[in-house]
C-alpha cells in the first residue's frame, strides 16, 4: 500500500517539477520578493520633515502658476522661496514660473473664466487665490486641471505654510526663521533590546532601527510569499483533483488505492514541489551570501556598502528561526487550504464551476492582503492583529509576520502551531468525506443540504 | 467455476430505476458481454461490480468469498469515459498506472515496451497524451488496463471511437488475454463484436434483463427454423413441401422458413428425392443483431402493455 502512495507522490511531484512554469517561478520569484520586501520599508522610512520641502518629482517642462494675491505680501515671498530651491527654480527648460494677477473687487469672475480656459488648454498648471485674511483663517484656493499630483500639491502647501507662519510670528515681533530653527524637533533613534547577555562579559543584544525595519520588511515579504504560494499550490491540488475526476482516471485509481491515500499522496507531492523551490532559493541565497565579496569584485566593487552589509548581517542573524517558522506555517497553511480546495474540486465537474465555487475561499486570501500592510508594518501588536493571527486560516500570514516583528512568547507560538495542526486534521476528517464521495459523483453540483447528508454517512 | 455472481441487484437514481433486479453469473476464463441500448443500465451495472457505487439491494459475490478490494491489483478497469493525464508522457502514464497496481518498476518498463509495440504505439512512447489522437489515447488507456495481467478485466464500451483496424486489434487482444486465463466483462451495443467474442451474454433493456446465458444457447433458443438453399432445376417440390411455412425465391437461391425447426433433415431428404439439384443447404442462425432488435422491441411492447 505504501508503495502506491509513493507512486502518487512521485507523479504529482515529477509532473510539476519538470515543467517550464516551475523553473520560471524558481527564477523570477526572488526578484518579485525583493521588490515586495524593500518597497514598504523604504516607503515607511521616507518621513516628511517640515523644514525641508521635499520634491521627489522634477518637472519636465516649465509650469506656469498664476497667483491672485489679495495680501500683496505673499507673492514676492513665494517667488523667493521657489527661486531658492534648485529643483523648483525657473530656468530655461523647467521649473515653476509664477505670474501675479491683479485681484479685483468682483471676485475675479472674469479673470477666472479666462484662466479656466487656459487650464483646459494646459497653458497654465494651476492658479491660486490667496485671500486677505489668510493669516487668520489659513485658507488658500488652488485650482488646477490635475489635482492628483500630490508632490506638487504638497510643495505649494509647504511653501505657503512656511510663509504664512513666518508672517504670523513677525506680526508678534518674532523672527520666523529663528523660531523655526528653535522649534526643530528630536529624532528618536529606536533601539530594540532583544535579549540580555548570558554573563557580564557578553554584551546585551540590542538592535537599531534599521534592523527593526529590515526584520519587518523581511517578515512582510516572506509572509506575502508564503500566502502567494499557499494559494497557488492549493489551487494546483484542486485542479489535479478535478482533472482526475473529469477524465474518470479517479475511478481506476480508486480501484487500487483508498481515496484518503490518494488525497494524502497528492498533498505531499504538491507540497514537496513548493518546498523544493524554497530549498533551491535557500541554497543559492547561502552561496551568494558566502561569496558576496568575490562576486562584487567581479563587478568592480571592492566591498559592499555599509548599509547592505548591515542588512545582510541582520538577515543572517535571523534566518534560522525565520526559515523554520516559514516552513512550519507554509506546510500547515498549505494542508488546510488544499483540503478545502480538494473538496471543492471533488464536487465540481468543470474548471469554470470550480473557479466559481472556490471564490469564497479566495476571499479568505484577500483579507490578509488588505489588512496585512497596515496591521503588520505599523501596529504589529494591535488586538486585531493578534486575534487574526489565532484564526487558523489566517495564522500562516499574521502569526508568521508577528513572529518576524514583535516575537510573541514561545507558548503562544506553540499553541498556534498546535491549533493549525488540529484545524488541518479536522478539515481532513470533515472535508475528506466530501472528497471521497464527490470524486465519484457526476451531474449537478451537490447543494449544501446534500453536502450535509454526505458528512453524516 | 463462477468468478462473479451478481444476485438481484437494483439501483435507483431519484425516480429513475437504472438497474432492476439483475442477476447473472460470470464463469472464470470466459468473455462476458453486457449488451443493451444506450441508457439501459450497462455502465451502472459495471460501476456496481467495481464498487464505485453500491446497489440499493442485492449483492455481488466474488469467488472464494473475496471482496473486490481484496484482489484490486488483479483487476483491470476501463471506464466508459476515457481520459488520462493530458500533460504526461505515454511511458510515464503507463508506468504510474502499473505502479498503482503494485507492479515493480523494472518489470514494468519492459512490459510497457512490449505492449506499445503490440499496439503500434512504440514511436509515441515519449510523447504527451495531449499530442495523441483520440484512438491512440484509447489504446494507451487499454494498455494501462491490462499491463498488470489482471485476472479480471472490465471494459466499458471498449470499442467505441475505434476505427475498424483498431477494433480488430482490440478484439484479437481480448481473445489472447482470455486464452491466457483472464476473465473479461465488457459492455457494448455493437453486436458484430459480440458474436465473435463472447462466450456468454446478458442483454439488458431499461435496467431489466431480457436475455441471459451462453451465446450458443441463446441463439438456439431463438431457433434455427430458417434454411438457405442453392439449387438448380425445378423449385416446385420446395414450394409445395408440407414442411415449409413460407419461402422467398431469388432464382438460384431460396430462403425457406420451416414450420418445425427439427424437421430440416426430413425436408432435405424429401426435396433430394424429388430430384431438386441442391448445391448448398444451410441452416441459418438468427444473427445477434436480429435477436437484439427483436428482444428489445418485444420488451418495449410488453412494457407498454404493463404500463397500460
Amino acid at each position: 500500500m505504501q508503495r502506491k502512495v509513493i507512486a502518487v507522490i512521485k507523479r504529482e511531484y515529477l509532473t510539476r517539477v519538470k515543467t517550464k512554469g516551475f523553473i520560471a517561478s524558481v527564477a523570477l520569484t526572488p526578484l518579485l520578493m525583493l521588490i515586495v520586501t524593500l518597497l514598504p520599508s523604504l516607503m515607511m522610512r521616507m518621513q516628511y520633515t517640515p523644514e525641508k520641502i521635499e520634491t521627489v518629482h522634477i518637472s519636465e517642462k516649465i509650469k506656469t502658476v498664476v497667483v491672485f494675491d489679495d495680501t500683496s505680501e505673499i507673492f514676492p515671498k513665494m517667488e523667493a522661496a521657489i527661486d531658492a530651491d534648485p529643483v523648483l527654480r525657473y530656468n530655461e527648460n523647467r521649473g515653476y514660473r509664477l505670474v501675479e494677477r491683479e485681484s479685483n473687487f468682483n471676485g475675479n469672475l472674469e479673470a477666472k473664466k479666462e484662466l479656466n480656459q487656459q487650464l483646459q488648454n494646459r497653458e497654465i498648471e494651476a492658479y491660486l487665490e490667496i485671500p486677505k485674511d489668510v493669516l487668520e483663517h489659513g485658507q488658500v484656493e488652488y485650482y488646477a486641471k490635475t489635482t492628483t499630483n500630490f508632490d506638487q500639491l504638497n510643495t505649494f502647501k509647504q511653501i505657503l505654510s512656511n510663509i504664512v507662519t513666518d508672517m504670523r510670528f513677525e506680526k508678534k515681533g518674532y523672527s520666523g526663521t529663528e523660531i523655526r530653527s528653535l522649534m526643530r524637533g528630536v529624532h528618536l533613534n529606536i533601539l530594540t533590546v532583544e535579549a540580555t547577555g548570558k554573563n557580564d562579559n557578553e554584551a546585551d543584544k540590542v538592535e537599531d532601527e534599521t534592523a527593526t525595519w529590515v526584520k519587518r520588511g523581511l517578515g512582510f515579504g516572506l509572509g506575502i510569499l508564503l500566502y502567494m504560494f499557499t494559494i497557488t499550490y492549493a489551487t494546483f491540488v484542486m485542479r489535479s483533483v478535478l482533472e482526475e475526476k473529469t477524465t474518470r482516471i479517479v475511478e481506476v485509481i480508486i480501484s487500487s488505492i483508498e481515496p484518503y491515500q490518494l488525497l494524502l499522496g497528492k498533498l505531499i507531492g504538491v507540497c514537496s514541489v513548493c518546498l523544493t523551490m524554497f530549498a533551491i532559493w535557500v541554497f543559492f541565497g547561502v552561496v551568494l551570501a558566502m561569496n558576496l565579496n568575490p562576486i562584487l569584485r567581479t563587478f568592480g566593487v571592492d566591498a559592499p556598502p555599509e548599509q547592505i552589509n548591515q542588512i545582510i548581517h541582520i538577515i543572517k542573524a535571523n534566518s534560522g528561526p525565520t526559515l523554520f517558522y516559514f516552513v512550519i506555517y507554509f506546510v500547515s497553511g498549505f494542508l488546510l487550504y488544499s483540503i478545502v480546495y480538494a473538496a471543492i474540486g471533488a464536487i465540481c465537474n468543470s474548471s469554470e464551476e470550480a473557479q466559481q465555487a472556490s471564490t469564497p475561499v479566495a476571499m479568505m486570501f484577500i483579507i490578509p492582503m488588505i489588512l496585512g500592510p497596515s496591521q503588520i508594518l505599523t501596529a504589529p501588536d494591535s488586538p486585531l492583529n493578534i486575534a487574526l493571527s489565532h484564526f487558523p486560516f489566517f495564522s500562516p500570514f499574521f502569526m508568521f509576520m508577528r513572529i518576524n516583528t514583535l516575537t510573541p512568547p514561545l507558548w503562544e507560538i506553540l499553541l498556534n502551531i498546535a491549533a493549525m495542526v488540529i484545524a488541518a486534521v479536522v478539515a481532513i476528517l470533515i472535508l475528506g468525506k466530501i472528497y471521497r464521495i464527490g470524486i465519484l459523483m457526476y451531474g449537478k453540483r451537490p447543494s449544501l443540504a446534500e453536502l450535509w447528508r454526505w458528512l453524516r454517512y | 467455476m463462477d468468478l462473479i455472481q451478481v444476485e438481484n441487484i437494483s439501483k435507483t437514481f431519484g425516480n429513475f430505476k437504472a438497474v432492476d433486479n439483475l442477476s447473472f453469473n460470470i464463469e472464470k476464463g470466459t468473455i462476458y458481454g453486457l449488451l443493451g441500448p444506450n441508457g439501459s443500465g450497462k455502465t451502472t451495472t459495471i460501476r456496481m461490480i467495481m464498487d464505485i457505487i453500491a446497489p440499493d439491494s442485492g449483492q455481488i459475490v466474488f469467488s472464494e468469498n473475496r471482496r473486490i478490494q481484496d484482489f484490486a491489483d488483479q483487476i483491470g478497469y476501463l471506464p466508459e469515459e476515457r481520459g488520462l493525464y493530458r500533460k504526461m508522457k505515454v511511458k510515464d502514464v503507463t508506468l504510474f498506472m502499473a505502479e498503482l497496481k503494485g507492479m515493480q518498476r523494472q518489470e514494468t518498463v519492459d512490459e510497457i515496451d512490449h505492449w506499445l509495440e503490440k499496439m503500434e504505439l512504440i514511436g509515441w512512447k515519449n510523447r504527451k497524451i495531449e499530442d495523441l489522437s483520440k484512438g491512440m489515447a484509447q489504446k494507451v488507456q487499454f494498455i494501462t488496463t491490462v499491463i498488470h495481467r489482471p485476472e479480471l478485466i472490465i471494459l466499458d464500451e471498449p470499442f467505441s471511437g475505434l476505427d475498424p483496424i483498431n477494433m480488430t486489434l482490440l478484439k484479437d487482444l481480448m481473445l489472447e488475454l482470455r486464452m491466457q486465463g483472464a476473465t473479461i466483462i465488457f459492455s457494448t451495443h455493437i453486436m458484430e463484436q459480440v458474436e465473435k467474442l463472447c462466450d456468454s451474454i446478458c442483454l439488458i433493456n431499461r435496467g431489466r434483463m431480457v436475455l441471459e446465458g451462453d451465446l450458443k444457447m441463446v441463439k438456439q433458443s431463438f431457433g434455427r427454423n430458417s434454411v438457405e438453399i442453392e439449387y438448380s432445376g425445378n423449385i416446385d417440390p420446395i414450394k409445395n413441401s408440407p414442411f415449409v411455412e413460407k419461402y422467398n425465391d431469388f432464382g438460384k437461391r431460396v430462403e425457406v422458413t420451416l414450420k418445425n425447426p427439427e424437421g430440416y433433415s426430413a425436408f432435405l431428404r424429401e426435396i433430394v428425392d424429388a430430384n431438386v439439384d441442391v448445391t448448398r443447404f444451410e441452416l441459418m442462425e438468427p444473427t445477434l443483431h436480429e435477436i437484439f432488435v427483436q428482444s428489445v422491441r418485444h420488451d418495449a411492447e410488453s412494457g407498454m402493455q404493463n404500463a397500460a
